[in-house]
């Protein structure tokens, strides 16, 4: 139990929430087939909002984090209304120049406290620490102290957003307007002429992609303490593109499994740290080459329900599958 | 009448790939637009449908200009059409590419999509029972829940009108719907072809097999070197000196 609760392994659980939620952020913007770099950005601003809020005007977290994500949502209107006529690789270009130009704009504005970052930002698991405190649990519940039931807390909440987001997520991909998006994706023009207004339904996705974003950036901020600009540079936005890469794009499961794999595989490989961008680099070609529609696509999905829908179905003869029901 | 195309021009830098093309189509009669290749006819579904923007000329749909219209738009105003090279959403199924047809013709956004609102899932209930049934007229109910792009290339194309029927257009475009399909194949879909405008669709056909276009237009346009040459009931055109020149190759002495 001791073990388990160390500090260092519940941190690099909320890494992997928050990575987790960044995935869903790229895959939502994804959805529309729009290669996006510039969630690392999105994140940034969501993430010094929310931290500013929070330092300079006492403004209280839940509060703060979806205020964060407001913002990047209005970054992203600046920003995508120009970009979403872009397709490809040149949006990719665009913005990932956004995103170094929102890091350049951090490093240089004095609010923000340049290329020293933010630090002592509120964090989340000593509030609600003291929240427990308050109501009497000082001492803490069988064997676990305050602090640790603190940032258990934290992962409590950081998990039930990720779950709605997945929920979010799921729902919306088998809703109409998940089926413009899949349209978009397969042939933008083909869906314009089929009376989908593509304009629109990217910019939504867009928009939907840096709001979460935001957020993640917004929890990210209060569960290091510490932001700089440095947290948002190149590396960040092909590590979050590297989640749907590794995992796949077609189903909110890929980018998930990819955030989960790419968060926890450093610190499986500790010894192997310096190589971190190395080992990333050979995945995304090794990815490439050999399976382009990542870990999870919508074959993969399609193969496991029929194996794991085929067992009941032959115990129970006179059940149709549903599949083939009419 | 549903649409009526007045001094159509298009140039393409100095291509004339339209020159002052006029004519009209009414409710649901079908029109053919035959002509050699190159001579501007997927040009004039390009304009018809808002992709690219006349050079001069009019479009009048309902006696409104489509002119400065974005193509969902004039989808959504009741005109719908297939591609010469099929585009059909390749993953998605076949039910599923009916359904995005009907995209124009429903409502539910985002919220009524994520929490399965009552008045969502009627919706959605409704636009499947439509879409199964577009399935079934177009005769490939069995392939509902198979892939787009694994289907053979008959069924791709009636899989791609029955898209373009689900936005319940006034008007279809078919651009070469017999491509590439054998006798039979062409057979059926002429039948197909008469079934949609016996439902009060009007069809602006674009195809060079001759024995379709003679056998189910009412009215058939003639395009050469993006001008009409000739216009009238087939049998006219049939005989028509100018378009036996142009298109069907001159008589030999």
């Amino acid at each position: 139990m001791e073990t388990l609760l160390n500090p260092y392994y519940l941190q690099l659980i909320m890494f992997i929430i928050i990575n987790a939620i960044l995935g869903i952020s790229i895959y939502l913007t994804l959805a529309t087939g729009q290669l996006s770099l510039g969630n690392a950005g999105f994140m940034s601003i969501g993430a010094y909002v929310s931290a500013l809020l929070t330092l300079k005007t006492g403004v209280p977290l839940y509060v703060a984090v979806p205020l964060g994500g407001v913002a990047a949502c209005l970054m992203a209107a600046v920003i995508g209304i120009p970009t979403t006529r872009l397709r490809g690789i040149y949006l990719a270009i665009a913005t990932l120049g956004f995103g170094e130009v929102v890091r350049v704009i951090i490093l240089n504005l004095t609010i923000t406290n340049g290329a020293l970052g933010l630090s002592g930002i509120p964090s989340m698991s000593i509030m609600i620490s003291k929240n427990l405190t308050a109501l009497g649990l000082a001492a803490g519940i069988g064997g676990i102290n305050v602090k640790q039931l603190g940032t258990i807390s934290v992962i409590l909440i950081l998990a039930g957003i990720l779950g709605l987001l997945v929920f979010f997520a799921l729902r919306l991909s088998t809703s109409r307007l998940g089926r413009a998006f899949a349209a978009i994706k397969a042939d933008e023009h083909a869906a314009e002429i089929s009376g989908i207004n593509t304009r629109y339904y990217k910019l939504l996705a867009f928009f939907m992609g840096a709001f979460v974003a935001g957020i993640a950036g917004g929890l990210a901020a209060h569960i290091t303490f510490y932001i700089g600009p440095k947290d948002f540079a190149y590396h960040r936005a092909v590590e979050i593109l590297l989640f749907a890469v590794l995992g796949g794009s077609d189903v909110v499961w890929g980018p998930l499994l990819g955030s989960i794999i790419l968060t926890s595989l450093p610190e499986v490989l500790r010894f192997a740290s310096e190589y971190r961008e190395m080992i990333y680099g050979g995945i995304l070609v090794t990815m490439m080459a050999f399976r382009p529609q990542g870990l999870i696509s919508e074959e993969t999905l399609r193969f496991w329900r029929k194996k794991l829908t085929s067992r009941p179905t032959t115990s129970k003869p006179g059940e149709i599958p549903r599949r083939t029901a009419k | 009448m549903t649409l009526a195309v007045e001094q159509l021009t298009k140039q393409f830098g100095g291509l004339m790939a339209l020159s002052n093309v006029n004519f009209i189509v009414n409710p649901g009669q079908i029109v053919g637009v035959i002509g050699p290749n190159g001579a501007g006819k997927t040009t004039l579904f390009n304009l018809i449908t808002g992709v690219l923007p006349p050079s001069s000329g009019k479009i009048l749909y309902d006696n409104r200009s489509l002119i400065g219209l974005k193509p969902h738009k004039i989808t959504e105003l009741g005109i719908a059409r297939t591609f010469q090279n099929i585009r059909l959403f390749g993953h998605l199924t076949a039910l599923d590419n009916v359904l995005v047809g009907a995209h124009c013709r429903t409502k539910s956004g985002l919220w009524e999509g994520i929490w399965h609102t009552r008045t969502q899932q009627q919706e959605e209930k409704i636009t499947r029972d439509k879409a199964r049934e577009l399935l079934a007229l177009v005769g490939i109910s069995e392939e509902e829940s198979s892939l787009a792009a694994a289907l053979p290339y008959g069924k791709q194309r009636r899989l791609e009108i029955a898209r373009a029927l689900a936005s319940k257009p006034n008007l279809l475009l078919l651009d070469e719907p017999a491509a590439g399909m054998n006798e039979s194949e062409t057979d059926d879909l002429q039948l197909l072809i008469k079934k949609i405008q016996e439902l009060g669709t009007a069809i602006i056909l674009i195809e060079h097999d001759m024995g379709l276009v003679m056998n189910i237009c009412n009215k058939l346009v003639v395009l050469n070197f993006g001008r009409k040459i000739a216009e009238g009931v087939p049998q006219m055109i049939q005989n028509d000196p100018a378009v036996i020149e142009a298109y069907l190759g001159k008589e030999e002495e």
